[in-house]
């Protein structure tokens, strides 16, 4: 004959389990449903610059914010110097849209050292978020927006 | 199986119904906007609109800044003219979804508001779309304003 409480034991861990196994199921869902991205960002300091350089995009590129979402740049775009940050040179275009994304969107403006696109300064949030890693633009000079 | 029948064919047209009614139904785009005037000098104009019905019971609040502008009503469209400046536009069902945008003078911008999954329910979440595809979409949307 078997204990009652031996029985117990017995079946005890089988309970804690689905009850362990349930709560990860819903805390995976919930991470699913919730912040699944987020968008790294430092704040910095934005010095608004007038006619400054300007050049033209000459292919497409994608670029990585450790999101999971690209941001595109496409070919043939015309892009103008607005300013700058400590992490490089800003710049806008009005031929596209460029939003970095994660679960929340954020305008973007490229941030450029030399012909090195080394992340985005974000207008509204006054942040800088890195390009990771950093991309290599094939650029011409000329254009202007 | 005719009373089965006649019970899908009553659930049917009892959800084609409910997602009719969940849908906007003032004037469109084309009726309104011979009377639209351009945004006042200085002030730029943001196009909020959804064309998605899918998840039609979910219409949350639509806020600019924290200030609540309109509904996400499906195919349904409304405008709001701001000072220059930089905006966040949110929705709030079970998560918080942000956009962030700068608005310019006399510059239009166009928000798409979007569906995704959610645990609960869908989420509404607000993306900036360019103007060609904005006018597209906003073409074919009802006026939800006041």
């Amino acid at each position: 004959m078997i204990p009652a409480t031996s029985t117990g034991s017995r079946c005890a861990p089988v309970r804690v389990r689905v009850s362990l196994l349930a709560a990860l199921l819903c805390l995976g869902a919930a991470g699913c449903a919730f912040d699944v991205s987020r968008l790294q960002k430092t704040p910095t300091r934005f010095e608004a610059e007038q006619a400054g350089a300007e050049w033209i995009l000459n292919e497409d590129v994608t670029i990585w914010l450790g999101t999971g979402f690209p941001t595109k740049l496409r070919k043939n775009t015309h892009w103008s110097m607005v300013g700058k940050v400590p992490e490089g040179d800003v710049f806008r275009t009005h031929d596209q849209l460029v939003t970095a994304e994660a679960s929340n969107i954020y305008e973007a403006w490229p941030v450029m050292q030399a012909d090195l696109l080394v992340g985005f300064y974000l207008p509204v949030e006054h942040a800088f978020a890195a390009a990771r890693p950093p991309v290599q633009l094939a650029r011409s000079q000329g254009g202007g927006t | 199986m005719r009373k089965r029948r006649h019970l899908l064919k009553s659930l049917c047209s009892l959800a084609l119904v409910t997602v009719l009614l969940g849908c906007a139904t003032g004037k469109t785009f084309s009726e309104l906007s011979g009377g639209l005037t351009p945004p006042p000098p200085g002030q730029g104009r943001i196009f909020i609109y959804r064309t998605i019905v899918l998840g039609f019971a979910v219409q949350p609040s639509v806020k600019l800044n924290g200030d609540v502008v309109g509904t996400a009503v499906p195919q349904g469209f409304f405008y709001v003219d701001r000072p220059a400046g930089v905006y966040q536009i949110s929705t709030e069902t079970e998560v918080t979804r942000t956009l962030s945008l700068t608005l310019e003078p006399e510059q239009v911008r166009y928000v798409r508001l979007g569906i995704g999954m959610g645990f609960f329910v869908g989420h509404v979440y607000p993306e900036l779309v360019d103007d060609a595809q904005g006018q597209a979409d906003v073409a074919t949307c009802h006026y939800t304003g006041t």
